[in-house]
């Protein structure tokens, strides 16, 4: 029963979903299929607080029990109920713990969140720098043209690279616009595209027929 | 011999002469009818050629299927990134320390998630076998329940019940770079072995490759992103592309109900080279306008 | 040890260290460069100058803070492109933070410099989970997935809602991503619905998108900050990404030196153990 009934929920979804695509919305299955739709979402919006649990439970032990770090957890927890609880209660519904203008949740977005996301997402700069730095190595034939590709479209992407670029004869910047990132970049991207889109749909119809089951912990 | 030669020749001109010229010609009326059906019918016609398409891949997996449960041998050649799984967790059991698999950072209504997840479950009957501990950390609650759910039952089969740790599977954070900030001073501190990522990643793949490098541990990734890949390439020491990582459940677990679903794939994919060189060539000598319609909607 | 097999074996806290530099240049001297228009920024701006005045524009948000830098001034020049034309805006997210959040500030903030009235000129929808759900239950109604707005007000209350009940009733998309959303934005609303899209998304991003603009999925494309600058220049409305490519200048040049030095240090190195073995 723990593992045919799931498969059965998800062959009849998938089975449905599928089937729907090749019929009008105003269908009985378009129907079923945008009632389908909507379950997915607030079925989605449920399992957030299966999140919310295991924070809480996972941080709330550690507080309990004195580990290492156990301060850290208790502004984990803080900062977990300082934004769920306006997130899910109605905007302005409070002047101080709503989310409109000059609240703490809008307070703690702008002035705490925001910022040290970006100043994460900016690490990559550094980290980009050191890996390129010790792995571009011309070590083979291919890996010289990708070095140079890479430095030559790394050129293009600055202003002051494609003013050098255009001090050679050939208008390198269209060149590489054209042949480099529209053609050889983009017929490789979509090869993998393809690769991978008819691996999912593989592994997708594998699901559904219930022959791939490792997902729900059965070999 | 010239005779055959001649006969081919024939054949060949004959089906080429068609291509050119008949099926233009039917598809143009077809068109003209379909046109008229699909304002009345709940069935969309319009999306035949991508029903035809279903059929066919459908048809192809289900008979590769068929044909490997039947012990008909079926090739797969070797991923080494796959092959190294085995070796990255006995290095960690020899080091005494932990192994580090992250399934991606999307939700599970992703395919990669589930490819991810399946994987982890591989990984989690060779992490049990070696009484190596495993760390699972997870953005999504969804994502989580299945994680805590593959690896117990991978416990259990292998035996090691008892070994099984509820929050080796951990919910980090929500949030993209909470994730990251966490698995990455996780990875400084425990400087587990091992770091396996398998599924779909984003901005933070270079950011845990590159901590994972840092904090000497043997890499093995995995991602359908294109746009990822040349980071994983980059900071890790296995890189599996595209459709590897869907093919790595059923690699991993060799059975032909599974491989059989591979060998149907590639049939498929052999079947997309061939149109589009036949659209390459019918484009080249611009008699493909009628061929390009085939692949929109009617 | 020589100075080129120190290159090569440079620690990267000095390569940390230099990039740290290369960023704060800039801002103490400032250097104006020019910037060339791509074809692919080119194509986005001619899409939107040629929607009649007055279109139902969808404008999505799909970005999280973290790449505020390249996204955000897309996201300011759209706002200025679509409310200088008058189109009518519906904004949402697929990112939590987007809808509810990033949406709010920066369209209300445009809409305030044209004038513009919420639920006349502009509608934020807000964010809702499920990204797949969401993009294939708009098609057949976007009420129904969205009954209330980002601050709760239903649909049926917002006037601009009543001429726009499915992808039918929209011209154009101007996605701004940085993330996977975009691809089914292509594969369910461009393939199945046919909406025209134009995108805009970070620059590691662009490369992949370069497939959806030959096939005419995304009708352009504004890669990163560099797909910003063009845009912003294109609208005569410079700001934060023309300044902005400065630093990244800087940065990219290192990078280059970087690899240089590396190479020139690991055939060093390679010669003189080769001379060493023979």
């Amino acid at each position: 029963m723990r593992t045919s009934l799931p498969i059965a929920v998800a062959f009849i979804s998938g089975l449905v979903l599928v089937v729907a695509f090749f019929f009008r919305d105003d269908s009985l299955i378009g129907s079923l299929r945008q009632e389908f739709i909507v379950w997915l979402t607030i079925i989605g919006g449920f399992t957030l607080l299966l999140g919310v649990v295991s924070i809480v439970r996972v941080s709330w032990t550690a507080v309990k029990r004195r580990k290492e770090g156990w301060f850290y957890k208790i502004l984990t927890l803080l900062g977990v109920f300082a934004m769920a609880i306006p997130a899910v209660l109605p905007v302005s519904w409070s002047p101080l713990f709503g989310r409109s203008d000059g609240t703490i949740y809008d307070w703690l977005f702008n002035y705490m969140q925001s910022p040290m996301m970006s100043t994460m997402f900016a690490t990559l700069a550094f980290y980009i720098a050191s890996a390129a730095h010790r792995a571009f190595r011309a070590r083979s034939a291919e890996a010289t043209i990708l070095l140079i590709t890479a430095c030559a479209i790394m050129l293009w992407r600055i202003p002051m690279g494609e003013a050098m670029l255009n001090m050679i004869p050939g208008d390198l910047p269209s060149w590489l616009n054209t042949y480099v990132m529209g053609g050889a970049n983009m017929a490789v991207q979509r090869g993998i595209i393809i690769g991978a889109a008819l691996g999912a749909a593989s592994m997708s119809l594998r699901i559904i027929l219930g022959i791939e089951r490792m997902y729900m912990g059965k070999g | 011999m010239i005779k055959t030669t001649r006969t081919t020749l024939n054949y060949l001109t004959g089906i080429l002469t068609t291509i050119i010229f008949v099926f233009p010609e039917v598809i143009r009326a077809q068109s003209e009818e379909v046109a008229e059906i699909v304002t009345d019918s709940l069935f969309r016609v319009d999306r035949i050629n991508a029903l035809i398409f279903v059929v066919v891949f459908c048809s192809a997996i289900l008979l590769y299927t068929k044909w490997a449960k039947a012990g008909k041998p079926l090739f797969l050649r070797k991923i080494p990134g796959l092959d190294a799984v085995e070796e990255a967790v006995g290095r960690a059991t020899e080091m005494g320390r932990p192994v580090l698999f992250i399934p991606g950072i999307a939700e599970l209504d992703e395919i990669e998630t589930i490819a991810g997840v399946s994987i982890l479950g591989r990984v989690a009957k060779i992490t049990a076998q070696y009484d190596t501990p495993l760390m699972v950390p997870v953005r999504y609650p969804l994502v989580l329940a299945a994680g805590q759910e593959v690896v117990e039952q991978a416990y259990i089969e292998a035996g090691k019940q008892d070994s099984y740790d509820k929050d080796s599977v951990r919910y980090v954070a929500g949030e993209q770079f909470s994730f990251t900030a966490t698995v990455n001073g996780y990875m400084m501190r425990e400087r587990p072995a091992t770091n396996i990522y398998m599924g779909a990643f984003f901005a933070e793949s270079l950011l845990l490759a590159e901590t994972g490098n840092a904090a000497g541990s043997i890499q093995i990734a995995g991602t359908a992103r294109p746009e990822q890949l040349p980071f994983f390439i980059a900071a890790c020491d296995y890189t599996l592309m595209g459709e590897e990582l869907y093919a790595a459940s059923a690699y991993l677990s060799r059975e032909p109900i599974m491989t059989g679903g591979l060998k149907g794939q590639d049939f498929v994919k052999m079947l997309i080279i061939v149109a589009i060189i036949i659209g390459v060539l019918l484009a080249t000598f611009d008699v493909g306008e009628w061929y390009i319609h085939l692949f929109e909607e009617v | 040890m020589s100075f080129w097999e120190r290159m090569e074996k440079l620690d990267r806290r000095w390569v940390y260290l230099a990039v740290g530099i290369a960023v704060i240049i800039p801002f103490i001297l400032p250097t104006p460069l020019p910037i060339s228009i791509t074809t692919e920024a080119q194509s986005l701006f001619d899409a939107v100058e040629a929607l009649p005045d007055g279109s139902n524009v969808m404008l999505v948000y799909d970005y999280y803070p973290s790449t505020i830098a390249e996204c955000e001034p897309i996201a300011i020049a759209a706002c200025h492109h679509l409310f200088r034309k008058n189109c009518k805006i519906i904004t949402l997210s697929n990112i939590p933070y987007g809808g509810p959040s990033m949406a709010e500030k920066i369209t209300r903030m445009m809409a305030d410099q044209y004038g513009k009235t919420y639920g006349v000129d502009y509608v934020n929808l807000g964010y809702k989970y499920g990204y797949v759900a969401v993009l294939s239950g708009m098609g057949q109604s976007i009420e129904s997935i969205f009954p209330a707005d980002n601050s709760g007000t239903l649909l049926s209350e917002l006037p601009l809602m009543d001429s726009v009940k499915n992808y039918e009733d929209i011209a154009f998309i101007f996605e701004i991503a940085d993330n996977a959303t975009a691809d089914y934005w292509v594969s369910i609303v461009n393939a199945q619905y046919g909406v025209p899209i134009g995108c805009g998304g970070t620059a590691v991003m662009a490369p992949k998108f370069y497939a959806y603009i030959s096939s005419g999925q995304f009708v352009g494309l504004l890669g990163g900050m560099r797909g910003a600058a063009e845009y912003e220049i294109l609208i005569n409305k410079q700001a934060d990404a023309v300044k902005g490519m400065q630093a990244q200048s800087l940065v990219h040049l290192l990078i280059i030196g970087l690899v240089i030095f590396g190479n020139v240090g690991f055939f060093v190195t390679r010669s003189k153990q080769k001379r060493g073995a023979a």
